[in-house]
């Protein structure tokens, strides 16, 4: 359709005629797959493997890697996709997945789910959750993990807290505990945690806290952000940074690992990959559960999710739901979980099967506390500006009710759109 | 002997305004130039320096790990290959077409050329982002995805060069020409043999400009690309970022130099006669 | 010139060299060998920049998400760039962005061309090339480092200017500084562009015309602002149209340096555009948004042309 707008459009026609047609067809014979993904680090040799284990024992199809960063994946899928040349499989963050789906740029999953060689039938329920749109399934999870405490066991000898907090009262004292001012200019060299505001690791922490107080944030249709839940939450929190200065503000994710990673925080809420950018930069480090709200003990988690897009034939199409169950399968999952550092994908794999990574092995056991991050929210890129607006704020002391006011209506309005 | 004595001269013949503006200068220049330190220096900080407290601009330890894990994880030497291929290719190509657009738009007189020339302009209205979709379009409609002529051609011309060329143009004067007219040249022999030659130190100019930006481009090549061999560095510099967008500083710092250091190689090697030579792009 | 400025009345500026040429042969026949001259660059310009445009146009028109179906929705998308509270805010804070760029970086470029175009100054081949240096590097990498200059925990520049009992705070985290901090980095990276360019039209100035003056009893004050700045206000009117088209389409170090934030404050217009197109893809509406840049930039140029250019019959 293009081609023939251009025809119509341009003179220089013949230039283009010449050029002729070039993607390839459905004429039977191997199939070529490219699958996009961001895993750079340890992760991505593992899929590799993975990848290169399923090209082995499958003649009739070759899937091709092909690593981006995460945030050029969004770049280059896009005009990739508006040209027919986009990649058959692509991995993307979770919550980047239901607009792609509601434009149509993925063929749908349901009757490979349906489907019981798919091995999707013991997913991790909110891992499966993220992957729907609209009722319809468009994605099979690569990664579902909810987010934790990684806390510096030095600093935490150090500071004389020997157990780990189970509470958020016990959580705000030990952060005070471990908040380190030494030549009294009121800013901390030391804090006791670091609760990042914005942007990244921020749009899953606050969630976090809205839950573990009984709260949330979209539920089907509607926002439900403005609730006395949230304003106790809000006000609990920036109270606590406020007044005794355990958290440094103005911080997004990116800023938060560093400072955890530079020894300056006790404390930092984040993924898996925490645990390898504490080692490289040499902290003793342990893993614990997010303390429990006054209503219950919930985490966003961090999710990647799978999808085919529809520049795919269906030979290709079924090549990759092919790949798909092949990456589910129990041995990969494990394989898989154990090289990524993300806990297994399914209920039934045992956790002694990953008891040999010491970080899988304590995030496996607080799977099931994670949620999904809006999951089947199209315009997530307002409702999230809107959480980071409200946070930002909030944190800088602006007043909690109007903040929630405001940010209801926007979040409503992006549901709407 | 005679530098010490000239200096000593100088500098007895120096008034205090200039010692001022001298003054001014150096701080000038030195804020002007720190960025370009702190890039230099943390290059080759260890991985604990780059985060400490109290910072300093210097490493304690001068290490070469970061540059180490730069040429490891990227195919440096391609990309800066691709580099040069993309830059270089584009630079010749729309030197050659900008020049003969502009002696066209400057020196022949032809109905409509104002409005052309407004409308060449008004092409670098529209933000890149906007036509970044059609564009790739019709490249891929070309089957030019991933290949050398597909990144070049887009920019084998461009709309700031024209312009810039015909300002020059403009300036050289009239007569220059007349002598090879009466010998019965025609309009391509005066543009090659009288304009262009004239013409050196702005086509040098524009050269430099043309290079340095598309070296440092990144939104085309980025998504242009789908193949990673086929990027340029500073696309590629965008693979170093860790996951959760962390990206570790001394490394893209090292990753930086090493995109940098052509492009300063290059800017030393015409800057003779680039700075002394501005003197006549004629934009006035 | 009026007549209040006696010292220089009779430095008129030299007559537009080569403006007019003569024309020779017939209208027709200029008009061939126009159109094969410029027949390169246009083929290139008119397949690669003007048909986009021309698609980008249609699809404002559009739903589209760049793929898959797409509706003709008429002027939906025009109607919600001038009513969404979201565009307002990002033309509000591209104006104060062009505000604080355009100015800084031409009085720069200006004020340090002037300096190093005296013969008198010493170490000018260094100033010079000094000076120029931001300009190769990329704006990405130009926003990494400044951004690791002014951290609030690890930034050395902090640190310095902390030791100097100035408190810079959380610059980029900070709604009031953000904006200028960005800017800024504009300037750094491009000023020693437009300072090239001044110091080109600078040395076209004929000597004579400042002896001239000096012979009128003009002093340095009334020969800048007799014989520099009207010679120089066809440079001026180039380096600012151009510096306002950069500024008008900021966006590169912004991306990389916060993102659009502090909520929202350094949300430009294209980051709004990159962000309905690319994140949210809707094409549609982010080409209704750069058309519409496009007019105000066009207007903006051509205002800039008037005011700042001679008014030579070959000026644009």
């Amino acid at each position: 359709m293009t081609r023939l707008r251009i025809l119509t459009g341009v003179g220089a026609t013949l230039a283009l005629l010449a050029a002729g047609c070039s993607s390839g067809g459905d004429d039977g014979g191997p199939v070529e797959l490219t699958f996009w993904h961001g895993y750079s680090e340890a992760d991505g040799d593992v899929l590799e493997g993975i990848v290169d284990d399923f090209n082995a024992s499958h003649d009739d199809i070759t899937i091709d890697t092909e690593l981006k960063t995460w945030d050029s994946i969004d770049d280059t899928l896009l005009t990739a996709l508006s040209a027919g040349e986009g990649p058959g499989l692509v991995a993307m963050p979770a919550e980047r997945l239901p607009v792609y789906a509601a434009k149509g740029a993925f063929a749908s999953l349901d009757d490979f789910y349906a489907d019981e060689a798919s091995n999707t039938a013991n997913l991790v329920p909110g891992a499966a959750a993220m992957e729907e749109v609209e009722g319809e399934k468009f994605g099979v999870p690569s990664g579902f993990v909810p987010l934790a405490v990684y806390y510096n066991t030095a600093l935490f000898e150090a500071g004389g807290v020997s157990a780990f907090p189970q509470t958020w009262d016990e959580w705000v004292a030990a952060s005070k505990q471990l908040t380190v001012d030494e030549d009294g200019d009121g800013t901390p060299e030391q804090y006791g945690v670091v609760l990042p505001d914005h942007a990244t690791v921020a749009n899953g922490l606050w969630p976090s806290l809205f839950y573990g107080n009984g709260g949330d944030i979209v539920d089907g249709e509607d926002a439900v952000i403005d609730s006395p839940e949230n304003a106790e939450t809000l006000e609990f929190w920036s109270d606590a940074i406020a007044a005794d200065q355990i958290s440094p503000t103005g911080v997004d994710g990116i800023g938060a690992d560093e400072l955890f990673s530079g020894g300056k925080a006790a404390m930092t809420v984040g993924g898996p990959w925490m645990a390898s950018i504490a080692e490289e930069n040499g902290i003793d480090y342990a893993i614990a559960p997010i303390p429990a709200g006054p209503a219950e003990q919930a985490a966003s988690a961090i999710g990647v999710s799978m999808a085919v897009t529809v520049d795919t034939s269906s030979a290709e199409q079924a090549a990759a739901e092919e790949f798909l169950s092949f990456f589910l399968s129990e041995e990969n999952s494990v394989k898989w979980s154990l090289g990524s550092g993300w806990p297994p994908l399914r209920t039934d794999v045992p956790a002694e099967a990953v008891a040999e990574n010491p970080v899988v092995a304590s995030l496996t056991e607080i799977a099931e506390t994670g949620r999904p991050l809006l999951p089947g929210v199209v315009n997530s890129v307002d409702v999230l500006s809107a959480i980071d607006e409200l946070t930002q704020k909030a944190v800088a002391g602006e007043d909690v009710d109007t903040l929630l006011g405001e940010a209801q209506a926007e979040i409503q309005a992006a549901l709407d759109d | 002997m005679s530098v010490l004595a000239s200096t000593r001269r100088r500098l007895r013949e120096l008034r205090p305004s200039t010692v001022l503006a001298t003054l001014a200068l150096l701080s000038v220049s030195a804020v002007v130039l720190l960025p370009i330190a702190i890039i230099v220096f943390t290059a080759f900080k260890p991985a604990g320096e780059v985060n400490a407290f109290p910072p300093s601009l210097m490493p304690d330890t001068w290490t070469l790990d970061n540059l180490q894990e730069v040429t490891s994880e990227l195919p440096f030497l391609r990309l800066i290959g691709n580099s040069f291929l993309f830059a270089g290719g584009v630079t010749v190509f729309a030197l050659v077409f900008d020049s003969l657009a502009a002696y066209a738009l400057a020196r022949i007189d032809f109905a409509g050329r104002k409005v052309l020339l407004i409308a060449i302009i008004a092409t670098l209205m529209i933000p890149f982002q906007a036509t970044l979709i059609p564009l790739y379009q019709l490249v891929a409609d070309l089957g030019w995805v991933n290949t050398y002529t597909g990144l070049i051609a887009p920019r084998a011309a461009d709309a700031f060069g024209i312009f810039f060329l015909r300002q020059f143009f403009l300036a050289l004067p009239r007569d220059i020409d007349a002598a090879a007219r009466m010998d019965g040249a025609g309009e391509f022999r005066v543009f090659r043999s009288i304009v262009l030659p004239n013409a050196m130190p702005a086509l040098l100019t524009l050269g430099l400009f043309t290079f340095v930006n598309n070296w440092n481009d990144l939104l085309w090549p980025l998504v242009f690309t789908t193949d990673a061999e086929m990027g340029t560095i500073t696309s590629g510099l965008t693979l170093l970022t860790g996951p959760s967008g962390i990206v570790p500083h001394g490394v893209m710092m090292a990753g930086s130099l090493v995109a940098i250091v052509p492009l300063v190689v290059a800017f030393l090697f015409v800057q003779r006669r680039f700075i002394e030579n501005i003197a006549t792009t004629g934009i006035k | 010139m009026s007549a209040d400025h006696p010292p220089v009345r009779r430095y008129r500026p030299p007559a537009p060299l080569g403006g007019r040429r003569r024309a020779t042969g017939s209208p027709t026949g200029r008009g061939v060998k126009a159109f094969l001259f410029l027949a390169p660059a246009l083929i290139i310009l008119g397949l690669f920049v003007v048909w986009p445009m021309i698609s980008a146009l249609r699809l404002s028109f559009t739903d589209a998400s760049g793929f898959g179906r797409e509706e003709w929705v008429g002027l939906e998308n025009y109607v919600t760039v001038f009513t969404d509270p979201d565009i307002l805010s990002a033309v509000t804070n591209t104006a104060l962005y062009t505000l604080l760029f355009t100015p800084t970086a031409v009085i720069a470029a200006l004020g340090l061309a002037l300096l190093l175009n005296s013969p008198h100054m010493p170490f000018r081949s260094f100033f010079r090339t000094a000076l120029f240096v931001p300009f190769v590097v990329s704006f990405a990498v130009a926003a990494f480092a400044w951004s690791y200059l002014i951290d609030p925990q690890v930034g050395l520049l902090n640190y310095w200017l902390r030791g100097a009992g100035i408190q810079m705070g959380n610059v980029l985290e900070d709604p009031g500084l953000a904006m200028p901090a960005v800017a800024l980095v504009a300037v750094w990276k491009l000023f020693g562009f437009y300072f090239v360019i001044f110091l080109a039209g600078l040395q076209d100035i004929p000597s004579s015309l400042y002896e001239a003056a000096r012979i009128d009893g003009a002093g340095p004050w009334s020969r800048l602002r007799h014989v520099t700045l009207p010679l120089l206000s066809n440079t001026m009117a180039f380096v600012l149209v151009f510096a306002t088209i950069a500024a008008l389409q900021a966006f590169d170090q912004i991306y990389v340096m916060t993102g659009g934030g502090p909520y929202g404050h350094t949300q430009t217009v294209v980051m709004e555009i990159y962000e309905s197109g690319f994140k949210k893809l809707d094409i549609g509406f982010a080409s209704a948004l750069s058309y519409v840049l496009l007019v105000a930039t066009l207007i903006l140029s051509l205002v800039q042309f008037v005011f700042f250019g001679r008014k030579e019959k070959d000026m644009a």
